[in-house]
């Protein structure tokens, strides 16, 4: 990124970034070792017997399974079903909070009213509810969504409200001087203020999407990785859960980085 | 010159569950147009509070406030407070853009203000992209494009460091005479207010009354910085000072 200015550096300076490059290949390298080492070692015991791949399966044998899944068709079905789920879940849970949480904001009634019933949603295991939403909402898609929105809703809420008010009260002074009504307040000054710590928490929220969702799949599903790694577990198909794992990681990852890349758009943005 | 703000017997209470504080007691002082005001007291004798009242933000549990003007007053803080997702012109017409007064006629006035002030250049730029001194000089701008009769400055260098302090303390007050602006400012530093003022107002400790006015009889035509180095400057310290320092001990 550097490649033009380097001409003006001086040979000091050269040699720092010379030291910086070497320190980031370094633990590039390193990374990428590890990872082959596990990957190897994890083979090679499994191929030698040092451990019984029927209870640990064997990196070869996971992508026996995935070609399997693949080429059935099967594969897609089940990735798609999973990432509907999670997509649909984020994206309902996320707007929902927003909404939720500038109502809050808005009236300090409503907020005081509302107190005391989130703390104790947000205390209770949402899983709890799974039987209630099973019997509610059917054993579908619907079903998962549902469960995936619970978990990740007062989350949502309590930390977009918290983002909301913590806006200085200086600022909000100086809009009110200069006669801002609440809307121009929010518009202008309140959401703005709270935008990096809403695209933090939607981290987050990524993260707990897999989370509410893989567990809906566990409570009840037909379809999904959640449902491979289930069914996996119960005919004893280590690959299979296993397999299923992998690919579930991968989508995760995915997932994250893409709100990374959106982090880093606002974030250039704001400055 | 005829009054532009009254306060006539003026008192405000503090509400709380456990208590009520009453910040301050009768007040009662008049500020002239084109005045330059400062209030010092001590800290947490309401400075803060009369300039809420004035601006209309706090309501006076008693007594009357006058004001003989029709535009509102503009608040100029410690902080500059201006927003960073904003460039600089957009931070100047937040006012204009809350009131729906963005205008030709206004947008003029303001780009009028900014070659007048040296800030025409940084328009498009950022507040993290300019000094602290630069950025409060902003914010003086951003806070007359409203043209406000009446300007509150609530301690408004006191975040800066000494020598930025003397430097942005010349600017504005240039800034503000020769808009002809009333200000009123709020500070517990008693050489700033002797070097800016034309007349100087001492409260006593919570609940906060008038102790004393002292009209500072300087050269009108001195920045603050030279007033600095006046003779008389001093001595004005000294009388001020000890009409402070006496309330200390009198409470302690």
């Amino acid at each position: 990124m550097t490649k033009k200015n380097t001409v003006n550096y001086s040979t000091q300076h050269k040699e720092y970034l010379r030291k910086v490059k070497n320190k980031k290949w370094l633990i590039s390298s390193l990374q990428i070792g590890l990872l082959i080492a596990i990957i190897g070692f994890w083979e090679l015991f499994a191929q030698i017997g040092v451990i019984d791949s029927f209870f640990m399966s064997s990196p070869s044998r996971m992508i026996n399974t995935i070609i399997e899944l693949a080429s059935s068709g099967e594969l897609f079905t089940h990735i798609w079903t999973t990432l509907y789920e999670a997509i649909l879940g984020f994206v309902i849970a996320t707007a929902l909070g927003l909404i939720i949480a500038i109502a809050l904001w808005w009236s300090e009634t409503l907020r005081r009213v509302l107190d005391p019933y989130i703390v104790v949603l947000n205390a209770l295991p949402k899983i709890a509810l799974g039987p209630l939403i099973i019997i509610w909402f059917g054993s579908g898609t619907k079903a998962i969504v549902v469960m995936a929105i619970l978990i990740l809703i007062i989350v949502t809420i309590l930390s977009m409200l918290s983002a909301f008010m913590s806006c200085d009260k200086d600022k909000i002074l100086l809009m009110q001087s200069m006669g801002a009504n609440k809307w121009q307040l929010f518009t202008k000054l309140v959401f703005p203020n709270a935008l990096g710590e809403l695209v933090s928490i939607l981290k987050i929220n990524v993260g707990l999407t897999w989370v509410g969702t893989i567990m809906g799949e566990y409570l009840v599903s037909k379809a999904g990785l959640g449902y491979l790694i289930v069914y996996g577990g119960t005919v004893f198909n280590l690959d299979l859960v296993m397999a299923s794992t992998l690919i579930l990681c991968i989508l995760a990852t995915a997932m994250y980085f893409g709100v990374v890349a959106l982090e880093k758009y606002v974030r250039k943005n704001e400055t | 010159m005829e009054n532009i703000l009254k306060f006539d017997n003026v008192s405000l209470i503090y509400h709380s569950l456990n208590s009520e504080t009453l910040a301050i007691k009768s007040l009662n002082f008049e500020i002239k147009k084109g005045e330059f005001v400062a209030i010092v007291g001590p800290s947490g004798c309401g400075k803060t509070t009369i300039l809420s009242l004035i601006s209309g933000i706090l309501k006076p549990s008693s007594g009357k406030i006058t004001i003989n003007s029709d535009n509102k007053c503009g608040y100029m803080f410690q902080k500059d407070h201006l927003f960073n997702w904003r460039t600089i012109f957009k931070n100047i017409t937040l006012g204009l853009e809350l009131q729906k007064k963005r205008t030709d006629e206004n947008i003029a006035y303001i780009k009028d203000l900014s070659n007048k002030y040296g800030i025409a250049d940084f328009l498009n730029r950022y507040p993290n992209q300019l000094s602290g001194g630069m950025k409060q000089r902003v914010a003086l701008i951003r806070t007359l494009a409203l043209k406000p009769d009446i300007l509150l400055l609530d301690e408004p260098f006191s975040a800066l460091d000494f020598q930025t302090r003397l430097d942005v303390c010349d600017d504005v007050w240039k800034i503000i005479k020769s808009e002809q602006k009333t200000a009123i400012l709020v500070t517990h530093d008693i050489h700033e207010a002797i070097s800016m003022a034309d007349r100087i107002i001492i409260l006593s400790k919570r609940p906060a009354v008038v102790k004393k006015i002292v009209e500072i009889d300087l050269d009108k035509n001195l920045t603050p910085f030279q007033r600095r180095e006046q003779e008389n400057f001093l001595k004005y310290f000294d009388i001020i000072w000890k009409e402070l320092a006496y309330d200390e001990e009198k409470h302690s």
